[in-house]
């Protein structure tokens, strides 16, 4: 139901497709933004803007990054036989908070999710399987979240790889259960790489 | 037991609670007797009290029933007391979305965060359903006792109900290609997981409250019963003891094995402990369909005093009790084998109409028109 004209109404339901945003927030930043300075307003705009238009996904590693390949896929002193798997690219930024980790990542964009009708399939594991045979990569550390989705994702890539004789290690130790990688601190993380562990497959 | 093992509520804040817009209510350790009218809002000052143990309703109704009408949310703010620590809670109990809550002013994410802040135990009037309802009522006493003994099996619980519904939304889907039979692999090894922690801690945990519900009902009705439970399983071929605690992986697995077929043409997992039942036997029979109605009465009253009893023995500390209005469903002398069993923890005891013979109130409120008043 349109409550309020055109414009209002359209910037309201656009703000209502974000995630995480209610039918009451979108209303209420509709407002905020109606009110606030028109420079503002307009350097929102412009920054969504170019954020859609120089920022892409890495081609080899589906981080974000600007131009073909990520920061990480383009620093020729990482690890390459080091990858750390991960299912989004804000994940990355918790690891490398941590300072922990030298190599590479592989990001899957989602875990495997039934609900949510996301199979091996959504994710990018055929474009993981080819970096695996053409980059050296001898240890594949999963890091996917610590609930439901991601342990079962971290599972179904274990068995998928170990016939392959490749090493596959899970991180463990100290991340909450049910939690998800973002809102672990820098130590807990910290320590989950080091005390990584192989996966029963 | 010394008073310094006690937790207790000391003060409740309540802004927009149910039928409370604004009450500021103190009250102490021991027995404090709330009266007043149906409907006054006695059971919503039990509920309150409740939510601080659990950051849910026992009335089992959603958060948006606590929040009074018209407004966006509820708020409780609540002191607990345990020997010389003092916790402070405050939750904003919304109407929509997430609520926040706070423990001692630091934002908590998980609702197992409040884990040991306080245990509570509670006895009302439709406790009969414990014995005369459905298996879920059985699983959920024992579910929430485990809960009450070590937080991982509410984390088990919840792995559990979320890799249910993963699972099932995968064997609706029926299995179109061959990575699904790879995805359902892994389902099936986090179901036994969560779901052997969960009948193992079953299995445990009745091993220690059978010999408590015997003597709570040889209490209460003043005279000896055979008693005895069986743990009841569709996926394993026997009832479970506590012997077969270490077995339930491997039975599981094998089960999942087994029914792989029925459960892909029903299209629902059917094997786990969401399904099984703990069936009770009184002198040979069902005691949910075959005792009497006083019998049903006096086991269900066994059954909280029992689990009331465990939870004393093994974390140390009586649970706050609460019971409400359960005095007008019980007789004469289960009343009084009821007051025997009071322990010494903080209780709150609501009632529509006269204190209990043998009840000895260190405090009377009285519920009236949102506002309480200490008599
Ligand atoms: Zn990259």
């Amino acid at each position: 139901m349109a409550l309020y004209e055109g414009p209002v109404q359209n910037l309201i339901d656009e703000l209502g497709r974000l995630p995480g945003v209610g039918p009451k927030s979108a209303q209420r930043i509709a407002f905020y933004l109606l009110k606030a300075a028109p420079e503002d307003a307009k350097r929102l705009a412009q920054s969504i803007v170019d954020a859609k238009d120089r920022v892409s996904w890495c081609r080899r590693c589906f981080n974000i990054a600007e131009g073909e390949l990520c920061a990480f896929c383009k620093d020729e002193r990482r690890d390459a036989t080091l990858l750390c798997i991960v299912e989004e690219p804000r994940d990355i930024v918790a690891i490398e908070r941590t300072a922990e980790f030298r190599g590479r990542y592989h990001v899957l964009q989602g875990a495997i999710s039934p609900i949510e009708g996301v199979g091996p399939d959504q994710l990018r594991v055929k474009e993981l399987l080819h970096r695996i045979s053409g980059e050296g990569v001898e240890e594949i550390i999963l890091a996917t979240n610590p609930n439901i989705e991601g342990e079962a994702t971290a599972m179904y890539l274990a068995r998928l790889l170990k016939p392959a004789g490749i090493r596959v290690t899970r991180i463990a130790s100290g991340l909450p259960v049910g939690g998800d990688l973002e809102y672990a601190d820098e130590v807990t993380l910290g320590r989950a790489f080091e005390g990584r562990r192989e996966v029963d497959a | 037991m010394v008073a310094g093992d006690v937790a207790y509520v000391e003060q409740v804040q309540l802004r927009d609670f149910r039928c409370f817009a604004s009450l500021d209510l103190s009250l102490a350790p021991g027995v404090t007797v709330i009266v007043g009218a149906n409907g006054a809002g006695k059971t919503s000052l039990l509920e309150a009290v409740g939510w601080i143990a659990r950051a849910r309703s026992f009335r089992g109704v959603t958060d948006s029933a606590l929040v009074a009408r018209g407004s966006e949310q509820a708020i409780l703010r609540a002191d607990v007391v345990h020997g010389e620590r003092r916790q402070l809670l405050e939750a904003e109990i919304r109407a929509t979305g997430r609520n926040r809550v706070l423990l001692n002013r630091h934002p908590i994410v998980r609702t197992r965060d409040l884990y040991g802040l306080l245990r509570v135990t509670m006895f009302a009037p439709d406790d009969l359903q414990l014995v005369k309802g459905g298996p879920a009522e059985r699983r959920e006493y024992l579910d929430d006792l485990l809960g009450m003994l070590a937080p991982r099996y509410d984390a088990a619980r919840s792995d559990f109900d979320r890799v249910l519904r993963q699972r099932n939304a995968l064997l609706k889907g029926g299995l179109r290609d061959p990575d699904d039979d790879s995805t359902l692999v892994v389902f099936d090894e986090q179901l036994v997981r969560a779901g052997a922690e969960i009948v193992r801690g079953r299995l445990r945990l009745l091993a220690r409250l059978h010999p408590l519900i015997v003597e709570m009902y040889e209490e209460v009705s003043g005279s000896s019963a055979p008693l005895d439970g069986t743990y009841q399983a569709e996926w394993a071929e026997a009832p479970l003891h506590e012997g077969d605690a270490d077995a339930v992986d491997n039975l599981l697995r094998q089960a999942l094995v087994a029914r792989r077929k029925q459960e892909l043409d029903r299209g629902i997992t059917l094997v786990g402990p969401h399904r099984d039942d703990w069936r009770i036997v009184l002198n040979d029979l069902d005691a949910r369909a075959q005792a009497s109605q006083g019998e049903q009465r006096t086991l269900a009253l066994a059954l909280r005093l029992a689990g009331h009893e465990l939870i004393t023995d093994l974390s140390g500390a009586a649970p706050v009790l609460l019971l409400d209005d359960v005095f007008s469903e019980l007789d004469a002398p289960r009343a009084s084998a009821l007051i025997r069993r009071l322990p010494g923890g903080q209780t709150l005891v609501t009632t529509a109409s006269a204190i209990p013979e043998g009840v000895e109130p260190q405090r009377f409120l009285r519920v009236a028109g949102g506002t309480v008043e200490a008599e």
